[in-house]
């Protein structure tokens, strides 16, 4: 293959599994806090999408013409709303079920979801219509040969590094991710310690669910498009990267992300005929992997002892 | 003497079976109180209780004055009660320094907090080599220094220490009894629960002996060592 084109795809790649790593680590904080599944998790993605697009078309609509502008503050309110609906869920959805079978909070964010993507193509103006999602970073682009460097990509590219960062940095450095990592291994034992578990809980809850609206507005800018069911679709690719990575370890589900996308990429290069055959091949690898490893490819390195 | 503690008719129950039924004890500020009791007498739902774990559904606890019956427990550790859990309960996956950060956790004070590190790490000089280790990769000795150490870490004006003993060789039974000596030494009022009747007496000021949800005698040290209700308690 031209090295041009290798570019290309491994550039494909790299976007592709930043999103399905930001997904995948919503995933990874909340079973760590709750021990839960939260299968609404993709559809959060796709409602912080279509906010961020509600409040283009707000901001459009007043004259504000600023892409920079716009940007950021479609950033800033999709984070934040979605964050909000992250905190609502895990308060009355997802903590009343605490004692129940946790099968309950898989069916019940499950069917949370369901009611998401329905809302949102039923009461989004033509909301079952996928929806242009405008072009905002710089479109100038470098050609190297074959290879297309873009530079609204690269952009995306480093905010995804540096937001999965700053969380590594939260979560290992500051207080807050103390108490996040505590309540993770031993709940009652963190709460003995004087850590507001509820607190720690929302709060965990509100970073996955902004990550997931970061995620959806990196989704709408890459494919200019989106519609109502994305994020049923990026919630099953980040819930198996979580999954593939062990459930349980932030770095597993970054690398489950990444290498969903790098099996997505290898199947489009190897399956050129077919290359919408590229999530059969992925997944099909995905369930080879869990025959293999079935606590997924990071593992527990601590036995517990008495 | 005033007491640190007071606990007042205290029924908790697990769903519907009640555990503890009506116990009163109090424990004197400044002294170690011990309590004693075979397995099932519910000295472990008695911690429970009064750290909010599993609310009372009845009766009192009191704790410097303050009604703390059905605080939350994050609010009931801000009130200075502290507690090294059963089964020490380290963070495995934390380093031994994080772990004894979290012990430390209502302390808004990093400046405070750091110097209290200081100190755990000179009273355990082994927990200072070992700072960046993962707690679950160390010795069962080394997790009780580091869950000893991290219930100091608020400060507490009360230490529930619930069997300190369990899973340890003789001489480092001996070693623990030696540290909550002197932890009570610093002036920290300290409620030790435990199985192990004779090292537990030999260092309390006063015990109580709870036998089937309720307390079965009390007394001095000296006093109970010689009580049937005692062995009663363990062999009847």
């Amino acid at each position: 293959m031209d090295a041009g084109l290798f570019a290309q795809y491994v550039m494909n790649g790299l976007m592709l599994g930043m999103m399905y790593a930001l997904v995948a680590v919503g995933f990874t904080l909340f079973f760590g806090v709750l021990d839960i599944i939260k299968f609404s998790h993709g559809d959060v993605l796709m409602v912080g999408a279509f906010t961020a697009l509600a409040t283009y078309v707000g901001l459009h609509a007043a004259g504000m013409d600023s892409n920079w502008f716009n940007l950021v503050v479609m950033l800033v309110l999709a984070t934040l709303a979605m964050a909000l609906l992250g905190m609502v869920i895990a308060r009355y959805l997802v903590m009343p079920l605490r004692s129940a079978p946790a099968l309950n909070t898989l069916l019940i964010t499950l069917m949370l979801g369901t009611v998401l993507r329905e809302s949102v193509r039923l009461f989004y103006p033509q909301g079952a219509n996928p929806k242009p999602f405008p072009a905002l970073l710089p479109r100038s682009a470098i050609d190297i040969g074959e290879f297309n460097l873009r530079l609204d990509n690269v952009l995306m590219l480093c905010a995804g590094v540096l937001v999965i960062v700053g969380l590594q940095f939260l979560l290992n450095r500051t207080k807050l991710g103390l108490a996040i990592r505590a309540v993770a291994q031993d709940e009652e034992t963190a709460r003995i310690m004087g850590i507001n578990f509820t607190a720690v809980v929302l709060i965990t809850f509100a970073i996955g669910s902004g990550l997931a609206a970061f995620a959806g507005v990196m989704n709408g800018l890459y494919y200019n498009e989106i519609n109502f069911g994305i994020g049923l679709y990026l919630g099953v690719i980040g819930f198996s990267a979580a999954i593939i990575g062990g459930l349980g370890s932030i770095y597993g589900a970054i690398l489950g992300g990444f290498l969903f996308a790098g099996l997505q990429t290898v199947g489009t290069v190897m399956l050129p005929f077919a290359s919408a055959y590229k999530d059969v091949f992925a997944f099909a690898v995905v369930i080879a992997i869990m025959a293999w490893r079935p606590t997924g490819l990071i593992r527990e390195k601590i036995s517990e002892r008495v | 003497m005033a007491s640190a503690l007071k606990i007042e008719g205290v029924f908790t129950a697990y769903d519907k079976a009640d555990v503890l039924q009506g116990v009163s004890l109090e424990v004197e500020d400044g002294r170690i109180t011990c309590l004693l009791g075979s397995n099932g007498s519910g000295k472990t739902t008695l911690v429970r209780s009064i750290l909010g774990l599993t609310p009372p559904r009845a009766g009192r606890i009191v704790f410097n004055g303050t009604d703390i019956t059905q605080v939350p427990t994050h609010k009931i550790i801000a009130a200075g009660i502290a507690c090294i859990p059963e089964g020490r309960k380290v963070f495995p996956k934390l380093t031994v320094e994080e772990n004894l950060r979290v012990g430390a956790y209502q302390e808004r004070s990093d400046k405070v907090a750091s110097a209290r590190l200081d100190e755990i790490l000179q009273i355990f000089p082994r927990l200072a080599e070992r700072r960046t280790q993962l707690a679950g990769t160390m010795s069962g000795g080394e997790q009780a220094m580091v869950s000893i150490g991290r219930g100091l870490m608020c400060a507490p004006k009360l230490l529930l220490i619930d069997e300190p003993s369990l899973g340890l060789s003789p001489r480092l039974v001996k070693e623990n009894f030696d540290i909550i000596r002197s932890i009570n030494e610093r002036g920290i009022t300290v409620l030790l629960v435990e199985q192990n009747v004779h090292q537990t007496l030999a260092i309390s000021n006063y015990g109580f002996v709870l036998s089937k949800g309720r307390v079965a005698a009390s007394g001095a040290p000296a006093e109970l060592a010689t009580r049937q209700e005692v062995r009663d308690a363990y062999f009847g």
